[in-house]
Parts: structure tokens; sequence; C-alpha cells
């Protein structure tokens, strides 16, 4: 997660000059920037689970506390506004041992510690974490928390809350970054669990399956199902950048790859237009690209009334321009007629008026956008 | 749309009109929303109960094709009270106190008559979005797809116009694309009045500059749009082309379509699937899918973005553009030799007024919104922020009409179309995407509870829908999201092609068919089941094909 | 009267202020416990997703969602009633054919042990013996010791405005309307040292000036009459006997910061006290003491009750503020605080109530009359709900810097049947225990601060050499894990793992399961985000303190 909201402070916006001390060095910030964001910006590395640059800061997981001069007791550096003159150490000894202590308690209370990563896009940060804190010495043993569903029967999002660490970025994504508010939080303390109304199947509640829960996700509770699937697929994965094929939103994507074979979808979260949003149709719509049915050679009719049956690409190209000038020699030139795609890129709209305007000098050119 | 997506978080006032945005656009709404819990107010007009109206200030349920209507009163209500922005007026449009004359004459009482919405609430929609500092107006193609949709895009300027909610932030009349790469397929010239980047066919220094460029003579006239000549099939259009459309299934009156696509002595289909329209087809073309054709496409805010190919495309398909340029050179023509779509999209570059200062390099990160004039330019993420493109904002004095067929004894429903979130289109690829059947399985009509009752209809049984252009057999579901006398459909399924019953006129100016109001019949059916080998609606289900 | 409909309901309370509340507990009442299809009435008539609606409903302990489970009999399993009697109270109400389940304290610890059942708070030993009744008056103190708020409590007639006023009362609110800016008024409370009553100690009038400074309308004054912490329950006696001078220290409030409208959270388990609050409200209204002009003046103040519905975290300020907005009760971080970003984000005082009753007698004696009521550098009293192994529990207000055993054996007679006292706790339970040579203390921050505790609240449990202090604090450490709100990991975990190493669980050897504990103790008193996980590891750290021997000997015998 490394997209950024807040950018850097700007010559001319304002609170120019503001300054604080961190880990020793003077530092700039913006009027309004959290000590997390400045220190981000510094390269601190500071920990965190219950953050997501897109989501108002939330001061759950207590992660990313620092030492603040004159402060008792640590503060969450992601709820706490910088202010001029303030010192902040954001890594000393005693810091780094509460973080490891607390990251001991989170791997306490879950199933497993590491997860497939095609659970999601923030799947692997809890284990990054454990990792970094060497804090997988079984300390703290006790309870789990969560009540999996394995119940809910939809294809798309896999709720297995025995991984889940009650951050509620994905409750507070379904809020404030979706305006769905289809599950929220149920009970309290360690009985904490997430839900939909009344705790019923996500498909009776509001949730438009737009998956962007299972993004935010840092432990792999919630899993998308359909990348899931494709874990076993051999090949390494990798991802290409691109345009959501739906809608004229245009969001972007990254396509998850492994082989020849599409595996899963990620949202850009760096996207222009959607800034990590997604839909349903978006995040899980796109099996269709290798499906059986694709066509995968041209056909041709020989007659009238006749079957279509496949050809080569020659035979079919010649078959068509054969019939098309014949077209053009028995009724002019103004007798053919283009339709342009509106799901095709620019290229294919482009080609095709100019194979009307440059072939045919004509203007019996259109889209499908009066449809 | 005028302004950019981000936008649509400024608002104080939003006004959505003819568009299911959280079904049909979900990311952008989601912009919405979060307008909306940060306090901005929302009017939805919208003959039905969408998602949209249930988190609105007001709902006004209109009479599908009576827009004009309701707006006409806005903008009364808006000059009675003052709440125009005379200052706009005076200084960038044009006609303007001719228009606040002109819509004395509309009250609300006047167009509750016609549009069926109480007049107090036409008032407090007007005079809340007359009263915002920042109003935005989103629409989709329920303003767009009637006989009188022009009407009802300038009727929403006007109502921008009087109350100077263009051209800053939060503001606009702002349309939400359908598909990914409308808008770049008109930028890129596939209309029948503009070449590529808009510049008019009948403006002779454009036709000597693509004249000069394409090197063979360009007729001067505007061609067909798409529905003249699918009228003109066999009488004078002979050969049609068409790339990534299931028209027969998309378009109205389906009937008509077929037979028409059928006289036709060459239909050259270019897709992916074999689709209703490409088993007509004299000859199919096996066409990259997304996700294996590099290339461009801009969004609804008119932004370039690049599209990447991931993966190989299945045995032999190939990209449109490539498709298209053999066929040219098949057809003996000189000038279409291309080596990839880099050529191809620099090519438009070079001849678009609108994408001057881009090309294929520059695009790389989607950080342009067009126009895009020259080299180095920033790109527009707004338009009209200083001026209109053509001088001044012109009001257009408008009256109602009434749909071209309205209901009557014989046919006494209203049947409105539109998408739904899950299925996309005709469902030729979320139909094919694992998962999205659990959630929309099947098509299902939206009866108002009262008019289950009136019509004898019971809730999951079967209804059939009929006009004079067809019948359609469908399972009700009944919901209060429809209005009474107003049912709904949408054309995603095979099963239910309601475009066998719409076709009711298009609009003048644009030939846009009206697929949003058309009268039906409706009566309770037998379940198909018990129809069996009467012919019943068993068209082939996906994948048998 | 017919039954209300759920449109009646949501008429009624709509355009209410804060009616989340309010509304789910008419339906509960209407109903005996929330259906499914009325969250759902209430979701569309306040607009609340209904997903969100239903979360914030579990949250509270006593909404109930199975059909009659507002009638299902809850009894205290408290420490203190623990000591008492809840297990006999509960075989003898499954005797009876209930089917009883726990509830956290309902203070009431100078009572015998409370049970909840339909809208009652009734307390007794056994099924059969259940009696209602206002809390007792508190004892009086030894030696004429001078009180503040609880200087009219004893009067006949108090809680009336008849009787409140045949004392000359109210004197204070029409001497600061009348007589006095909202600067001066301020500036008398400031001056009398007088700190908030509920367990973080802030300057009165600091946070009052705060307010009147802050920008931002309208203002609003929350008393925090959540009193949800074990082994307190001196808010009630105020305001069972005394509710005019809450009412009155509200309005002095609201005039010194320019506040409008006013809010008591009260707690759920308090109903009798609802209807005396009530009641006492709409006197004074009448009397033209609340609502528009009041006194004559320009002066305008609108004060209503809320409920809450069992939620120990509630009565931290910001969650407070969140259940009244109708929110998930979650605490908010801070800052921003209260003062700027209070009620609906605006400006807002919230003080206790025994603060806010303290302030019209300030106003009346002077500031200098409070400072002197406290005993050596300590200004003014602090009410202390004691109970436990003590011969007469109850609420006593004794000056600041008094002596804890002084309380103790001196006021409250002393532990009975000849026990001694091995420890007491402090702050209800936030405190933890003191024990041994920290006895000694006296009663203000200066002096119990130093040992790892506080004063807090001025809830006191006593606990006698008998008492097993392991089971103590395991059954007190329960509790917070049973209110933790589950916002932050440290507490939300933490209370968790606390209460399995006292219950049996954990590393068996006495150096790792200290060695864990300690870690526990110290990532949650570091950094947890509010006081409750803050606070519950000073039970532990206070059992390692001054009982390792007893944690020997109860890892042996798990062993």
């Amino acid at each position: 997660m490394t997209m950024k909201r807040n950018g850097t402070p700007s010559a001319n916006g304002t609170g120019v000059g503001l300054t604080m001390t961190l880990d020793g060095e003077k530092v700039a910030f913006t009027r309004g920037e959290t000590v997390y964001e400045v220190a981000e910006r510094h390269r601190s590395e500071i920990p965190t689970l219950c953050y997501d640059p897109r989501l108002e800061s939330f001061g759950g997981c207590r992660l990313c506390v620092v030492e603040v001069e004159g402060a008792r007791n640590p503060v969450a550096s992601c709820t706490t506004e910088a202010q001029p003159g303030m010192r902040v150490r954001t890594r000393t000894a005693a810091l780094e041992t509460q973080r490891r202590i607390l990251m001991e308690m989170v791997a306490s209370e879950n199933r497993d510690l590491d997860v497939d990563p095609m659970h999601g896009y923030a799947s692997q940060e809890m284990a990054e974490l454990l990792d970094r804190y060497d804090a997988r010495t079984g300390r703290f043993r006790g309870a789990t928390s969560g009540t999996s569903r394995p119940d809910d029967d939809n294809p798309f999002i896999g709720r297995d809350y025995e991984n889940c660490i009650s951050c509620y970025r994905c409750v507070r994504v379904c809020a404030e970054q979706e305006g769905d508010y289809a599950i929220s939080i149920m009970n309290r303390g360690f009985h904490t669990q997430i839900t939909t109304e009344f705790g019923g199947l996500l498909k009776d509640s509001a949730c438009t399956f737009c998956g962007q829960c299972i993004q935010t996700c840092p432990t792999g509770a919630l899993g998308d199902l359909k990348a899931l699937a494709n874990k076993d697929v051999p090949g390494e994965t990798e991802k290409t950048r691109t345009i959501c094929t739906y809608c004229g939103v245009g969001c972007s994507v990254d396509v998850m790859t492994r082989g020849d074979r599409i595996v899963g979808i990620l949202p850009a979260m760096d996207g222009p237009a959607n800034e990590g949003a997604l839909c349903v149709k978006g995040q899980f719509a796109f099996d269709f690209v290798g499906h059986p049915d694709r066509l995968d050679t041209p056909y041709v009719r020989d007659e009238k009334d006749g079957p279509l049956r496949p050809s080569t690409w020659d035979e079919a190209l010649d078959f068509a321009a054969g019939r098309l000038r014949k077209v053009v020699e028995g009724h002019g030139r103004r007798s053919v007629y283009g339709i342009a795609s509106g799901r095709a890129p620019h290229e294919a709209a482009y080609m095709m008026q100019r194979f009307i305007r440059a072939g045919l000098g004509t203007n019996h050119i259109d889209n499908c956008s009066r449809a | 749309m005028s302004n950019p997506l981000a936008d649509m978080e400024k608002p104080d006032v939003i006004f959505c009109i003819g568009t299911n945005m959280t079904e049909c656009h979900p990311v952008a709404a989601t912009r919405l929303k979060r307008a909306l819990a940060r306090g901005a107010r929302m009017i939805v007009a919208d003959p039905r109960r969408i998602g949209l109206a249930d988190i609105a200030d007001i709902h006004l349920p209109i009479r599908v094709g009576s827009d004009v209507s309701l707006l006409l009163a806005m903008a009364h209500v808006i000059a009675r009270e003052g709440l125009v922005d005379q200052a706009f007026i005076d200084e960038r449009t044009a006609h303007g106190e001719d228009f606040l004359k002109h819509v004395e004459r509309y009250t609300p009482e006047w167009a509750s008559e016609i549009c069926e919405c109480d007049p107090d609430d036409i008032e407090r929609a007007a005079i809340m979005y007359g009263g915002a500092d920042r109003g935005a107006i989103y629409y989709t193609v329920g303003i767009t797809e009637h006989i009188c949709g022009v009407d009802n895009v300038q009727s929403l300027c006007n109502l921008a116009l009087m109350t100077g909610n263009l051209g800053r932030e939060g503001t606009g009349v702002n349309p939400m694309r359908g598909q990914n790469n409308i808008q770049g397929a008109g930028d890129s010239g596939a209309l029948p009045n503009n070449y590529p980047g808009f510049q008019s066919v009948t403006v002779p220094a454009h036709q000597e500059k693509f004249e000069r460029a394409y090197g063979r003579r360009i007729d001067l006239e505007t061609g067909m749009t798409k529905v003249t000549a699918l009228d003109l099939c066999g009488d004078g259009i002979h050969a049609m082309i068409i790339d990534g459309e299931n028209t027969l299934v998309t378009d109205p009156d389906r009937h008509h379509c077929e037979h028409a696509l059928k006289s036709l002595e060459c239909l050259v289909v270019i897709d992916l699937f074999m689709t209703e329209t490409a088993k007509v087809a004299d000859v199919v073309l096996p066409a990259t899918a997304w996700a294996e054709t590099d290339g461009v496409c801009t969004n609804t805010e008119r932004r370039v973005q690049r599209l990447r190919a991931a993966v190989p495309p299945p045995g032999d398909a190939r990209p449109d553009w490539w498709i298209v340029s053999q066929l040219a050179q098949r057809m003996g023509w000189e000038g279409f030799e291309f080596g990839s779509a880099k050529e191809v999209f620099n090519e438009l570059c070079s001849l678009s007024p609108t994408y001057a200062g881009l090309d294929w390099d520059r695009i790389e990160d989607g950080e342009y919104q067009w126009p895009v004039p020259h080299e180095g330019h920033p790109g527009t993420p707004r338009l009209h922020e200083e001026r209109f493109e053509n001088g001044r904002g012109i009001f257009k004095m408008l009256a109602y009409r009434d749909p071209e067929e309205v209901i009557s004894d014989e046919y006494p429903i209203w049947l409105t179309t539109g998408r739904r979130l899950a299925q996309y289109h005709t469902r030729t690829q979320t139909g094919r995407a694992g998962g999205i059947d659990y959630l929309l399985p099947e098509e299902t009509l939206e009866v108002h509870p009262d008019d289950v009752a009136r019509l004898g209809l019971e809730d999951g049984g079967w209804a059939e829908m009929s006009n004079p252009r067809g019948r359609v057999q469908v399972k009700v579901h009944a919901t209060n999201k429809s209005p009474r006398g107003t049912v709904f459909a949408s054309f995603a399924f095979e099963d239910v092609p309601v475009n066998v019953l719409t076709g009711g006129g298009y609009d003048p100016v644009t030939q846009t068919a009206a697929l949003k109001a058309c009268p039906v019949a409706l009566k309770p059916v037998a379940s198909p089941a018990a129809l069996a080998g009467d012919g019943g609606s068993g068209a082939p289900a996906l994948g048998q094909l | 009267m017919a039954t209300p409909t759920d449109q009646d309901l949501i008429e009624r309370w709509q355009d209410e202020p804060a009616p989340l509340l309010p509304l789910l507990h008419a339906f509960q009442e209407r109903d005996g416990y929330l259906s499914e299809e009325a969250m759902r009435a209430v979701g569309r008539g306040l607009r609340i997703p209904i997903a969100d609606l239903f979360g914030t409903v579990t949250f509270y302990h006593h909404f109930a969602r199975e059909p009659a489970g507002l009638e299902r009999p809850r009894v205290c399993d408290g420490p203190v009633c623990q000591m008492r009697g809840t297990e006999v109270l509960t075989a003898s109400l499954r005797a009876a054919g209930h089917d009883p389940s726990p509830m956290p304290c309902p203070g009431r610890c100078d009572q015998p042990v409370p049970v909840i059942t339909g809208s009652e708070v009734l307390t007794g030993r056994t099924a059969g013996t259940l009696v209602s009744g206002p809390s007792p008056l508190p004892p009086f103190p030894p030696d004429g010791t001078e009180e503040c708020v609880f200087a009219g409590i004893r009067r006949p007639g108090r809680a009336t405005l008849e009787g409140y006023r045949h004392h000359g009362s109210y004197d204070a609110l029409e001497q600061a309307v009348t007589g006095m800016t909202p600067g001066d008024v301020i500036d008398v409370i400031d001056a009398s040292g007088l700190v908030g009553k509920g367990g973080a100690g802030f300057p009165a009038g600091r946070k009052w000036r705060a307010v009147a400074e802050a920008p931002g309308t309208p203002k609003t004054i929350v008393c925090n009459a959540d009193e949800g912490e074990p082994g307190c329950f001196k808010d009630r006696v105020l305001m069972d006997h005394d509710p005019h001078a809450l009412i009155e220290g509200m309005a002095l409030a609201a005039y010194a910061t320019g506040a409008v409208r006013g809010f008591i959270y009260l707690r759920y388990e308090y109903p009798d006290t609802a209807g005396i609050l009530e009641r006492a409200i709409r006197e004074a209204e009448g009397a033209g003491l609340l609502g528009d002009g009041i006194l004559g003046t320009d002066f305008r103040f609108d004060l209503c009750v809320r409920r809450g519905a069992g939620a120990y975290i509630c009565g931290e300020e910001t969650s407070l503020l969140n259940s009244l907005e109708g929110k998930h009760p979650f605490p908010r971080n801070r800052p921003p605080f209260p003062v700027t970003h209070g009620y609906e984000n605006l400006p807002t005082v919230v003080n206790n109530v025994e603060t806010l009753a303290s302030a019209p007698p300030i106003l009346l004696h002077g500031a200098d009359w409070y400072q002197g009521l406290g005993l050596g550098d300590h200004a003014g009293t602090k009410v202390i709900s004691l109970s436990g192994d003590i011969r007469r529990p109850g609420n006593y207000e004794v000056p600041v810097g008094l002596p804890l055993a002084k309380l103790l054996h001196d006021w409250a007679g002393g532990v009975p049947d000849g026990r001694t006292v091995q420890a007491v706790t402090m702050a209800g339970l936030s405190g933890g225990f003191l024990a041994g040579r920290d006895l000694e203390v006296t009663l203000d921050e200066p002096s119990i601060r130093p040992r790892g505790s506080f004063l807090g609240a001025g809830g006191i449990m006593v606990f006698d050499d008998s008492r097993d202090m392991v089971a103590v604090t395991r059954q007190s450490m329960e509790f917070f894990a049973h209110e933790s709100c589950g916002k932050c990991f440290p507490c939300r975990i933490g209370t968790q793992r606390l209460v399995e190493r006292l219950d049996g669980g954990g590393p068996g050897s006495v150096d790792a399961w200290v060695d864990e504990v300690a870690d526990l103790n110290e990532v949650m008193k570091k950094t947890s985000a509010c006081g409750l996980g803050q606070a519950a590891p000073l039970l532990t750290e206070s059992l390692i303190r001054y009982f390792p021997d007893r944690i020997r000997a109860y890892l042996e015998k798990g062993a």
C-alpha cells in the first residue's frame, strides 16, 4: 500500500515553513498532515495493520504508535496531526518492543499466519510484519477470535473470519469508499465479528460484491475466491496494468496472469478514475476472456442459406473483400456501411472509419452509441 | 462529462436524472455517495425507485418520457425565486432573457399533470438545485434514449446555464458513458457527421485535410446514421461491416433488425463470440479481447488511457484494427499498411485537434483528459472554465412532446428498459464469467405489487408483454421499485428479448432510439414449461451455440 | 391506550435530538425485545444503514434480540456481589423457573444483589425476597465534617422542586444569570480547584473556558451519568435524591459556556433515576428554570435525558458522544477533544454528575470555601463509594486528602468478623488494587498515583484476608474483557489473554506466566487507545506486585 492521497507539501500550499523533528531530523510538513503521513514520506516504515490510505485514520491496531516529547504514553501516529515544533521518535527500542509484543498478540488470535497471496491485494501485510518483528513465537496462546462463514455460498468473497484481526478495514472500505454499508461490527471486544444485517449471507445484504473488502484485508480472512481457484496454476504471477472493459468510468486494473492465463484482477490503487475502487464486473467478471466459446478462427458462409464454416484468414479476408467489391460494383460505394464498436480500442474505431472514408470516400460510419 | 470524475465528490447539490448509476456506473456512484456522506444533498428524477433514489433527499418519480416538462417547471421555479445567476447569463450566454420569459408559463402544477410528480416536490427540487453554490447534473441514457433525447439534454443545459453551474469545480452537465470506449469511438471519427476529433465532415477545410491525409476524395455530405442504414438495408445499403456489436439484440425492434441484416448481400461481423448477429453474417472474423489487445480507450471524463495485452489471444484471433486494415488491403486500397496499434493511434493523434498534444508514449500513465491541443498542454479536466467552445452558451426554447407511442386502453403499461449491476449488456461477457449468475441468474419483470394484483399476475409467476411489434414472456417480480403503471426489464438475457418490443421512434436529431418508453399490454400466462412445444420463448441458452 | 405502531414510535422520536437510543428503547418496551422488523423500521425511520444499526444494537448488553429477552432476569456478577450471593440468587431464580443470565455491576454495591427484569431493577438475596427502591441515602460523616454535594441531600423532599427551593437552591443559577457574566462564573469554578469527578480529574473551569472560547454553535452540555464502573454508585444517590442540584449545575455550565442544549446520558441500569430526572426537568421547565427565557432573561437551555443500553465504554466521553449520536460507540481518536469537537462535532462540555452538582454550592459559597473543604493543600471533596468487606458500605463525601485507613475504620466501621483488610480496589476496578503498606495512602491523586493506581471516580471495594485475590482479579478482568469495545488491538486481545491466564490458561511456569502477563500489562498500558485498556492491566500489575505467592500457589494448583 503505497498510494498517498495527501501529497508532499507544496511550495505555495498553506502552512509553508512548518517543521517538526522526526527521529532527530528536521522535516517539513503541511497543515493537516498526520505524523504517520509525514513519517511515510521520510520512509520511516512505521508498521500498521488498520491503515488504508484511502480511509479515515482509525487508530485501532496501535502498531503505529510513536513517542512524542511531552506525551505520557506513545500516540498513534495515524491519528495524530503533525504540529510545529513537535519532536517525534518512531523507532526507539521501547516502541519496537511494544510493536513486537502487539504482533505476537495479533498472531495469537488467528488460525493461520500465512495465506496464499491470491487472497487479495493486502493479504500479506500481517505475515510481512510477523517476519519483520520475528513474532511467530507462539506466545500469548489462547482462544482464536472470529467465526468463519463457510455457509456463505457466494462465489466471490471468502469469509474466513478465524483469520480476522478486527481491523475493520473491510467495514470501513464498504462504508467510506463504497458507500454501501453492507457490513458492520457485531458484539464487542474479543467477540467482535464482522457481520451483515442480522448475520445473514452477503447476497441477502446491501453487498454489491465490489470486492473492496477483500482487497483491503491484511490477513486473508477475506479472500478473492475467483483468484484463489487459480492458486495452483503453475508459474509466477505477473501483473499488467490496463483499463476495465465494462462501463465508461475507465477504472484501472492490474491483470494477474500466470503463463497464458488470467488468474485474477487487482484494483489499481493509483488508477486516476477509480483510485482503487472497482465493481463486481471489473473485479470478478474477467474469465470470458479465456472462455471456450471464444472464436479462434474466421468463418465464412459460402451460400446465403448455407452454414458458417471455419476458414483461414487468407480465405476469409479474400472472401469478404470479394463480396464487398461485388456490392460496390453493383450498388456503388455508398452502399457499404461500417459500424464501429464502443467496446474496442480507438484503433479499431479509427481503422473502421478510415476504411469507409479512405477506402470508399463516404461518411457511412457510425458506432453503437445509439443503442 | 464536462467535469472530471473527481468533481463528483464536490457538489453541494447533485441532480441525477435518467441515470441508474449505482448499477450502471457503480464506481462513479461511490463518489456521489462520498459527497453525500460529507453533507451534499441529492435530487433523483427517475420513474423507478432505483438505488440512488433510496439515498436521495428528493426522489421525483417522473412518468417515463416526461423529463422536459419537469425541467421546464424547475427552470420556472428557479426564475421565479430569483435563483438565476444573472452575471453568468449576461457574460456567458445568449437568449437568457427570452428563456426566462419562455418558462414563465411552465408552472410545477402544469408539469405535475404530465410528469405525475407532486408539484411541491418539483418546487423543492428546483429551489435545492437553484440555490446550490455548486450544483452538478448527471445523466445517462435515461435522458437520451427518447424521441426527445436532445430536448432533454438541452433542458438540462438550460438549467445549468441559468444557474451558472458550468465550468467550475463540482458543477457541470455530465453524461455518464455506458461503454468502456464509446467516447473513444466518437473521438476516433466513427461518426457519420465527424472526422476524428469532432471535425465536421461538412466543413470543406476538414474534407481537404482528410483527403490529403488519406489520398482520396471524400464526400462533403454527412453519412447515414446506423438507424437509417438499418432501415435501408437491401434498399441502398447492401453491405455492412459490424465490429463488436450484437446489433440484433441491443437495437430496438428486433424483428425489423433481423430482417434488415438478412437482406444484405454481404455482412461482415468482427467479434469475440458467435453472437446472434454473427450467426446471420456471411463472414465472421475473430477479434482479440480485452486483456489480449494493446490499444487506447477514453473514459467518460475524456481521460485517454492505455489498454495493455496481458495474455495471448485464442487461436487465430486478431486485433480489430489489424482485421480491418487487412480487409482494406485485400480491397486493393493503399495506405493501410499499419504494423502496430501504436502506429494507428499516432496517426489518429496527428489528425485530431483534441489529441494533437498526445501520442502513444505520452498517455502511458493516463493523466491526460482531452482536449490536449498541443504538446506540453496539461489536458483539460474541466470544460468551459473560461469560455464555451462556440462563444456563448445558448438557451434553447423547448416545449414538451409526448413520446411517439403513448399508453392506451390496448397497451396500458409503460415498459422501460435498462441494465442491472451484475450483468453487462447482452451478457456476451458477464454470462461467461464464473459466478455472475449467482447474483443474477435470470431476467424478471419488475412490477408494482398493486399492478401485480390488478392484472391478475403472480409474484414469481409468468407474464406476457406484447405490442404490435411482438411478444415477450418473462417471470414477474413484484416490487415497489417500479411505480404503478410502469414495468422494467433489462435487455441482458437472450430469453427475455425486450427489444422485440421497443422501437417507438427515434430522436429526430441524433436518431437515438426510444428504448426507455414503450407501451405494452401485460397479462398472466402459464409457465414456459407448460408451453413446451408451442414455441414458447425458448431461445438457446448460452454455451449451446 | 392502544399499542403504538411502528410509525407512531418513529414519529414520536425522529425529530427529537439524539433519537436512536430512546427509539430503540421504545420498541423494546413495546415488544419485549428488538425484533428484526423493529430494527428495520428504526433504520428506515432514522436513515441508518441496517447493517450498522444491527451491529450497534449488538454492542449494548441490555438490548434483547430474542423474544421475551427483556423479561429475562439479569443478575449482577460484579466482584462484590460474587462475594455476597450472586450464585445463591441465580440458583434461586433458576429454581423459580427463570433463566437468569449474568450482567456487569449495575451500581448497587451498598445493597443486596441486584437483578434486572423487564424494565425494573430489584435487589435481594433470593428470588422470593426481591424488592425495588431508591438508592440508600449516604451515611452521615463523623464529627460534622463539612460536605459539598451531600450537604442538602438528606433533607426530606429534596428531590422535588419545592423541597429543593425550600432550602434556597437555584439561588446560584439566579445569582449567575442576573448578576454575573459567563466569564465570572468560569472564574469562580476555576479558582475553586474543582476537578472532574468521573475519573480523569481534569479541571472543570478550564474545560468550561475552552468550550466558551471554542468556535461553533450550538454548544452542548453533556452530563456523564453512565456510572458503569463496578463499585461506583455515587452518581445514582445524587440523582435519586438531589436531581435539581444536577440540573442547576448543568444550567450553570450552559450559562458559563453559551450552550443551549444539554443531555443527561444515564446508564440503562438506573431506570427509576430516569423517572426522577424526567420529573425534575419538567418541574424546572414549568418554573422557568429550563427552556426559553430562564429566570426572565434571554438565557435558554433545553435539557433531556437519554438512557444508555448497557455498555461500560459509554462512560468514556467520546464513546458516550458517539452513542448519543446513534453511532457505533467506539471511542473517538483524540485530539480533537470534545471541548472543540464534541456532540455533533461542536463544542461540548462533558462532565460527571458529581462535578456538575458541585457547581451550585461553589457559586453560592465561593471558591475559597470549596478549596477549604480539602485537607492540607488539597481542594474540595470527593464522594467515595465504599463496598465489599466493610461494616457500613455506602457513599461518603470525604475531604480530599483523608487517609484511606481513616475512611475504612473511623467512617465506615472497619472490616467485619474480626478480619483485616487484605486489599482494596481503587477507581472502582480501574485503579487495580492497593495492599500492604500502600493501604497507608491518603485519598488524593498525588498520594495514590505514585503507587501505580489512582482515585478516579472514587469506587473502593474492600477485600478481607480470606479472599482469593487471584479469583477476584479474574472476575474483575472478566468485566474488562466483557466491556472491551473491540476497537483497539491491545485491549481487545489483551483483556482476553489476561482472563485466560487468570483462569488456568497460558504458561504453567511462574516465570513464563509472569513474563507474558507483564508484557501484556505493559503494552496495554502504553498503547491502548482509551482508559479501559490502559486501566485493566493495573489489576494484574498489582496482583504481581502484592501477591506473587498467590500467583505461585495458583499456578502450582493448576499443575
